[in-house]
């Protein structure tokens, strides 16, 4: 059985690899104005001038928002399996938890307060601190809850409670946001990869990467911790720093990508459960480079449904990915009874 | 034989109260040993404690000499593993994965299998009979297979020592059965130490070497089965009313405590079912004369019904028979079980021809020639099965009197 499973994954991982370049070319090449492949390519090896319309397009537009979108799916995906291995329940992420929410009201606070204490200029590093303190308050909110009842269901409802408590705060920040930001600000707060600077990019990558390969050393304890505490225990796995990393790992990951995307939703959830259904297993070290893959993946394809659909105008990213994401919940919910 | 586990005045409880008081056990290398007790009585306490899932509230657990609080994880998960009662919750995860994650002391960093480790994980498998199911999805699998499988995976730690918190509860028998004697088979083969509690009494003082009564905070006897297991043990360890463990037979017998109505000649193991039948009947019954030495003798007695006896191999005399023969005057009807004719149970065959003649309703469960061999002229009634008495005992005397003779 080991070669058979060795060849579906492998195979698996090529296809998601493939699927991600293609999407990424996708994102660069394809959008509401027509570039030709010939003037992309100029622009990609130097050779068109920086006063180029299509220079401009494709520099400052399409190629960040197309690296930002696959960071930021990769870090949603495997953010969400940590958590899901965390709660020992497949309906978590970090958006059904409220983190991503908890984290946007917090860089809403970052961003209003700044202007408002005549910050004239918010750094992406600020941006991500103040996501980040978002994002563990929520959850510590989440585990405090989650301590106190065993219950699944209540679990969740805490977390979407946590998320429109969360939201409702950011919303009526936004009535203090001055009038040319709000657009903006609308279209961040439903979450989207437009508008990434190459600054943001940088620190996007650079926390992500860094992260996200630290979260590959726990491959094995989280495949103990799938068997619970007390076995994971009983193997010689020592629990207590395992579960403080995913927090921090994952509230890490959360933080990032809602720090310059805003709340992201589904990708987290989805992505690992398609992952476990094509590879057929729940072992920890091939979901996480499938989880990674398969996240950059989806949210490049959602970004680019988002920026193509009904191209000029764009759709909020949220509602290409709570089209995949929400039927993936319900499904879990209702086989519940048999996992 | 070294000693794998052992404690010194151990009190085992939670958040520094003490449950259970002054725990003493030794386990040798190849030793079964299973705590046996009423629910709630502090068994799965006293074994989280010698596994080192809660700390003692006092004294010391050593495992092979050393205290269990000073070794490292990692190195105490190759001398010890669990079997827990807790439901896992995978999903998407072989059994064979399942199996496999007791390699996770002995893997690397990456958790990757050796083809050694594969061999272990398949011959641990093996062990348990398990092979078969090892593609099969673990959810997907009966709670005796999910049973044998985590038994497989604790094995792949290859252990020492195995602590079992009740892995035959929810079992069918078969699997019951099955996960005792692989438990036995691992003990006497590999010189696996196995310390268990288990909810089956029989089965345990059957399979173990070795047992601990637990009740109310303490140990109340360890020791051999054979020395510790006495007459009423069982009953007084669980508190059991209506109903007694019989020791020797290993098996529970409802109790009938109601004035005899019915008296069962019996012997040689033909009287259990016809006690049995009567206790479900909602029958008094007494029985006899029985040898000492008779199953039926074990039974009855267990059942509390009042028993004449006569002492193994002696014929019976004069006297005993007299006090059945009071006995039988008390009772509504007797019940011939078709013991063995023999020169010994000669008496007995009497008593029932004189109380037939004298009257009483007599049935008898022999086979129609038998019985006229027996009983000659006397009105005695044939009955085919012993589910026949149930309606026979109901009837009327004078429907069946005429048939008879």
């Amino acid at each position: 059985m080991g070669r058979q499973n060795a060849v579906r994954w492998m195979s698996w991982l090529s296809v998601l690899l493939a699927g991600t370049v293609l999407v990424f070319l996708l994102n660069v090449g394809l959008g509401s104005v027509n570039i030709s492949l010939g003037d992309i390519l100029r622009v990609l090896f130097g050779e068109a001038s920086p006063a180029e319309n299509a220079y401009l397009i494709i520099w400052r537009v399409r190629l960040p928002r197309a690296l930002a979108s696959l960071a930021g799916g990769a870090a949603l995906s495997i953010a969400g399996l940590l958590l899901q291995t965390f709660f020992a329940n497949p309906i978590v992420e970090p958006y059904v938890l409220g983190v991503s929410s908890g984290s946007s009201l917090f860089v809403a606070l970052v961003t209003l307060g700044g202007y408002t204490f005549g910050v004239s200029r918010v750094t992406p590093v600020f941006l991500f601190l103040g996501a980040f303190t978002g994002a563990m308050l929520v959850m510590s909110a989440v585990l405090f809850a989650a301590a106190r009842v065993k219950n699944v269901v209540t679990l969740l409802i805490v977390g979407l409670m946590a998320g429109y408590l969360c939201s409702a705060a950011t919303s009526v920040l936004s009535a203090f946001a001055q009038r040319e930001q709000i657009a903006n600000y609308a279209m961040w707060s439903m979450g989207s990869f437009a508008g990434f600077t190459w600054p943001q990019v940088g620190i996007l990558y650079a926390i992500v990467l860094a992260t996200l390969l630290l979260s590959c050393l726990l491959a094995k304890p989280l495949n103990a911790l799938s068997m619970g505490d007390r076995y994971a225990e009983s193997m010689g796995i020592r629990v207590k720093p395992v579960r403080f990393a995913i927090i921090l790992l994952s509230s890490v990951l959360t933080a990032a990508v809602t720090a310059f995307a805003g709340p992201v939703s589904f990708i987290g959830l989805a992505v690992p459960h398609i992952c476990r259904i094509l590879m057929r297993t729940s072992d920890s070290r091939i979901l996480i480079p499938a989880g990674m893959l398969g996240g950059a993946l989806m949210a490049g394809a959602c970004d680019f449904a988002a920026r193509t659909v009904v191209s000029p105008a764009e759709l909020p990213l949220g509602a290409i990915t709570a089209i995949i994401g929400a039927p993936v919940v319900v499904f879990l919910l209702t086989g519940r009874e048999k996992l | 034989m070294s000693e794998i586990l052992r404690t010194s005045s151990l009190d085992a409880g939670y958040d520094s109260r003490a449950v259970i008081r002054d725990i003493q056990i030794e386990a040798l290398r190849g030793q079964t040993i299973c705590l046996i007790g009423p629910n709630g009585a502090g068994k799965s306490t006293i074994l989280r404690t010698l596994s080192g899932m809660l700390a003692p509230v006092g004294g010391t657990v050593y495992i092979k000499g050393q205290d269990i609080r000073a070794q490292r994880p990692a190195g105490l998960a190759r001398t010890l593993a669990v079997v827990l009662t807790e439901k896992l919750h995978v999903n998407m995860t072989t059994a064979y994965e399942i199996a496999a994650m007791g390699r996770t002391p002995h893997t690397g960093f990456f958790g990757r299998l050796s083809p050694e480790d594969r061999r272990i994980v398949w011959e641990c498998m093996a062990a348990v009979g398990a092979e078969h199911l090892a593609d099969r999805d673990f959810q997907s699998l009966s709670d005796g297979e999910k049973q044998k499988v985590l038994i497989a995976r604790a094995l792949a730690q290859e252990p020492e020592l195995m602590i079992l918190d009740e892995p035959t509860s929810h079992l069918d028998i078969r699997h019951k059965i099955e996960v005792v004697r692989i438990l036995g088979e691992l003990a006497a083969r590999r010189g696996l130490t196995v310390i268990l509690a288990l909810h089956d009494v029989d089965l345990a003082v059957k399979s173990c070497q070795f047992v601990l009564l637990v009740k109310d905070g303490a140990i109340a006897a360890q020791g051999r089965p054979e020395d510790v297991i006495g007459e009423d043990t069982i009953t007084r360890l669980y508190g059991i009313n209506g109903a007694s463990y019989n020791a020797v037979l290993g098996c529970v017998e409802l109790e009938n405590p109601l004035p005899p109505e019915a008296f069962v000649a019996a012997g040689a193991g033909t009287g259990a079912p016809v006690y049995r039948l009567l206790n479900r009947m909602n029958t008094g019954a007494a029985s006899g004369i029985l040898f000492e030495n008779d199953v039926d003798f074990f039974v009855a007695r267990s059942m509390g019904l009042t028993v004449v006896s006569q002492s193994s191999f002696t014929p019976i005399g004069p006297e005993k028979t007299r006090e059945a023969a009071r006995l039988l005057e008390q009772c509504r009807f007797a019940v011939d079980t078709g013991f063995p004719r023999g020169v010994l149970c000669q008496p007995n065959l009497d008593l029932l021809r004189d109380a037939a003649e004298k009257g009483l309703p007599v049935f008898s469960l022999r086979s129609p020639e038998d019985c006229r061999a027996c009983y000659g002229d006397a009105p005695v009634r044939q009955l085919g099965a012993v589910s026949q008495l149930e309606e026979a005992a109901r009837g009327k005397k004078a429907d069946w009197v005429h048939d008879a003779k």
